[in-house]
């Protein structure tokens, strides 16, 4: 590559890396982006800086220790067990390089820089050589950051140079090492090698390597016995044997080659470890810029697929993650005439996997039940299974109620693409909402009344358990419990579905990936924000609950009691819910996302 | 029929539309034509119920849009410039979607002659995704049409369609005028929408500069020269700028 080349791709690079940090820095003017900014300034100095410098956590506790190089911290019998692994962990990374792609890989370029770059004067080479120069830009950073989270303490100790150089060695073999394999892959394929050649190929190897491992642990070693498992010290000299050994450890060697300066025990060592470590890097960089491979028309359909969905997530299309489209049978029969309300679960549960409906619930509730009763008869064991699965099905419930509602996004927010059209229908905007969020809270209900089944199903409490674990009591609690479900994920649901209309700029930026500092601390905002307010919204029905109950036991009973107390607490939520439809319908009636992403 | 009084829009300081006022009757077609960042679309998405006007009056079959949005938008259809699809319903499902949320009973009769006229029949069980750019603008239309509104709304309906989609969508939008229907569309394909449109409204920073029939407006901007086309009109009321 001529320097007048590499000079203007130089430029290209140098001068968008410039415009970004300036417009980064220059919308901190707006309030939103600084407050952003300063609580993800806040989360990163108290919480992961504080906890990386041994700073923060609880007052008299024993800071955590960060991940550092060995060099002065890591126990001298660590050291070659962290090597190993680390070893072994980047072995893991580079297989799944070769084994992932279905598809002819490309050299990821933007969409300008295909439609700039690809018709220019600029050999296949000079393009790869910018590729690298490019990476080299996040690499570098990356360094930085992963040295501050990880390497804190090890970064104000002395031993900065070998921590950031270390980082950097690791991610420029593994981005050489992409860019290789990425070049290669699309050699064979240019080839006429189909994808489960290659697989098989990779997938071949990596048994052969396992049997041959298992083999020699087999005949040269020893499985492991009893007292190799009794301590945390002797199983890992027994792994470090296995790792350290026989095939694994001429295939590990690279990686640790490439480790070795960042496990190094002090600048002597590391500078001898440099050398290797250097030279394989050389040998990566001269095998990538020998790759003769066609990229750019991958690289065209990657740069094309990107803009697409960047364009989707500006247009309010926030459908990443849910089933591919595919035309499938739907979930119901849609009457023509009816609560327009339904159309709108049926169309979202259209979205989703096919699997959420209710014959895959009747299907779970009958197994749940015939299941659980045939391990209640087989003996105290089985017992002990059902008891695990109860308590498991519990936690999976309050999980599921607590951050379902932040995953599970197909309500109005994976709508906002098409506002425009459903403004146009003949209906209030309550009406449009309530529709919207009818399918995830079917869907979550589903969840979790299918874990209160297994929960109820699992526990046999002792002769001597409290009254209030009665079967009786239990079967209410489930009930009751199931019955307030659908209102409390709604009501979970419409945080978010009101944050996406009433601060839809806010929420687009916040929904797209990456971004800086002051996305990250309004994510957080968000996050806090809705935990903040489904807080609030349900601190009067629990007060209310625990007031009836405490009251009415003594009168009615505490299974009428606790019914009681779920009627008044339905109703609560229920009215809550209601304003909140109200009031957001009235905002959705109002809402211009053209406006809201004026600049 | 369409009864704008004094529409206006803005967004914070700018006024994307100022005072605006016109009638459309049942039969006629009225283009709204104007210089980029004229307001046209502005325009659209207000009397079509989108987004909510500052300020004026619009009245949709007789329904007042601010009172009684639910009637007016029972009568209206409104097409964008890009259709707006679902991504996992198809051709089939969307109508049966729409059908449901307009409550058109027994819809499969009323679609399957939509979807014949528009040609599309054969693509009935394909999702949006496996659809031309033409295809995707006839099942918009097609949703459009299932519940027979009394008035549409068009913003720029050619976008994006090869010469026999052009040739047919205008063919669609004279067919449905005749029957009575009141439609209003905006077009930057002048020459195009002197064909279609019976009436015609000139705005330039939100502001109308003209209306009127495409004779009345020409005879007002033609300084005496016979045969003057739409767009000699339009440069001649716009100033031949933006600004």
């Amino acid at each position: 590559m001529n320097s007048a080349m590499l000079g203007a791709l130089l430029y290209l690079r140098l001068t968008s890396l410039k415009n970004l940090v300036l417009s980064r820095v220059r919308r901190l003017r707006q309030p939103k982006y600084l407050v952003g900014a300063l609580v993800g300034a806040a989360y990163f100095y108290f919480v992961v800086f504080g906890r990386a410098f041994g700073r923060g956590g609880r007052a008299g506790a024993p800071a955590r220790v960060a991940f550092v190089p060995a060099g002065g911290f890591m126990p001298h019998d660590t050291a070659p067990l962290a090597l190993a692994l680390g070893a072994f962990a980047l072995l893991v990374v580079f297989v799944f390089m070769w084994v992932l792609p279905s598809q002819k890989p490309g050299l990821l370029f933007s969409e300008a820089e295909t439609a700039f770059l690809f018709p220019a004067p600029i050999t296949r080479r000079a393009l790869i050589h910018y590729k690298l120069l490019s990476a080299q830009f996040s690499v570098l950073l990356q360094s930085l950051f992963f040295s501050l989270v990880f390497n804190g303490r090890g970064l104000v100790s002395g031993h900065a140079f070998q921590v950031l150089i270390g980082w950097w060695l690791i991610l420029t073999f593994v981005n050489l090492h992409y860019m290789g394999a990425s070049l290669t892959i699309a050699r064979l394929i240019d080839r006429g090698t189909s994808t489960l050649r290659r697989r098989a190929a990779v997938l071949g190897g990596i048994a052969l390597v396992v049997v041959v491992t298992i083999a020699w642990v087999w005949r040269d070693l020893r499985a492991p016995a009893p007292a190799d498992l009794a301590g945390a010290d002797p199983f890992a000299r027994w792994l470090l044997t296995i790792l350290d050994g026989g095939l694994l450890h001429w295939l590990l060697l690279p990686f640790k080659l490439v480790l070795a300066p960042f496990f190094a025990t002090g600048l002597g060592p590391f500078l001898i470890a440099l050398g290797p470590a250097l030279l394989l890097l050389g040998a990566l960089y001269f095998w990538v810029m020998r790759m003769e491979a066609s990229f750019e028309e991958a690289s065209l359909a990657q740069a094309e697929k990107r803009a697409t969905r960047r364009a989707a997530r500006r247009a309010g299309n926030y459908r990443l993650g849910q089933a591919a489209a595919k035309a499938r049978r739907p979930p119901f029969a849609l009457a023509d005439t009816g609560r327009p309300e339904f159309a709108f679960l049926w169309k979202n549960l259209l979205s989703t996997r096919a699997f959420f409906d209710a014959r895959t619930w009747l299907v779970g509730a009958s197994l749940i039940v015939f299941g659980s009763r045939l391990l209640a008869r087989m003996g105290p064991a089985q017992q002990g299974i059902l008891s695990g699965l109860g308590v498991a099905a519990l936690i999976l419930a309050g999980y599921t109620l607590a951050f379902g509602p932040l995953v599970a996004r197909l309500d109005l927010r994976a709508d906002l693409g098409n506002a425009d059209i459903l403004k146009t229908y003949p209906l209030p905007g309550w009406r449009i909402v309530l529709g919207e969020l009818l399918a995830p809270v079917a869907i979550l209900t589903g969840i979790v009344t299918l874990a209160l089944l297994l929960a109820l199903c699992a526990f046999q409490p002792s002769e001597h358990a409290s009254a209030w674990l009665a079967p009786e009591l239990r079967a209410t609690y489930a009930v009751c419990f199931a019955a307030l479900t659908p209102a409390l994920v709604a009501l979970q649901l419409l945080v978010p579905n009101a944050a996406a209309i009433v601060f839809p700029a806010w929420f687009q930026a916040v929904r797209t990936p990456g971004g800086g500092i002051d996305l990250m601390g309004q994510r957080l905002i968000f996050v806090f924000g809705q935990i903040f307010i489904i807080v609030l919204a349900l601190i009067p029905a629990a007060l209310t609950a625990a007031l009836l109950v405490f009251v009415t036991q003594w009168l009615i009973g505490p299974m009428l009691s606790v019914i009681f107390a779920t009627v008044v607490v339905l109703a609560v939520i229920v009215g809550e819910l209601w304003c909140g439809l109200w009031w957001l319908g009235g905002r959705f009636e109002r809402f211009d996302l053209s406006a809201e992403l004026r600049p | 029929m369409i009864e704008v009084t004094g529409l206006t829009k803005r967004y914070g300081d700018f006024t994307a539309v100022r005072d605006l006022s016109f009638t459309v009757r049942p039969g006629e077609v009225l283009g709204l034509v104007g210089p980029n960042g004229a307001g046209k679309t502005t325009t659209l998405r207000s009397v079509a119920g989108i987004i909510p006007p500052n300020a004026g009056t619009v009245r949709i079959a007789g329904h007042d849009l601010a009172t009684d949005p639910v009637a007016a938008k029972r009568a209206l259809a409104f097409f964008p410039d890009e259709p707006r699809l679902f991504e996992y319903l198809t051709v089939r499902q969307h109508l049966a979607f729409v059908a449901r949320i307009y409550g058109v009973a027994d819809h499969a009769a009323i679609a399957q002659p939509l979807l014949d006229e528009l040609e599309i029949a054969d693509k009935a069980d394909e999702l949006p995704g496996a659809l031309s750019r033409g295809m995707k603008q006839k099942l918009a239309i097609a949703c459009g049409l299932l519940h027979g509104p009394s008035v549409m709304f068009f913003d720029e309906p050619l976008t994006g369609l090869d010469p026999l989609g052009i040739r047919r969508m205008k063919d669609s939008i004279l067919k449905r005028a005749r029957a009575g229907a009141t439609i209003v569309l905006s077009s930057h394909l002048l020459h195009l929408l002197e064909e279609v449109c019976s009436h015609v409204l000139i705005l330039k920073q939100g502001e109308k500069i003209a209306d009127g029939t495409l004779a009345e407006v020409a005879a007002r901007f033609s300084e005496g020269a016979p045969d003057v086309s739409l767009e000699d009109v339009f440069i001649r009321a716009t100033g031949g700028s933006e600004k």
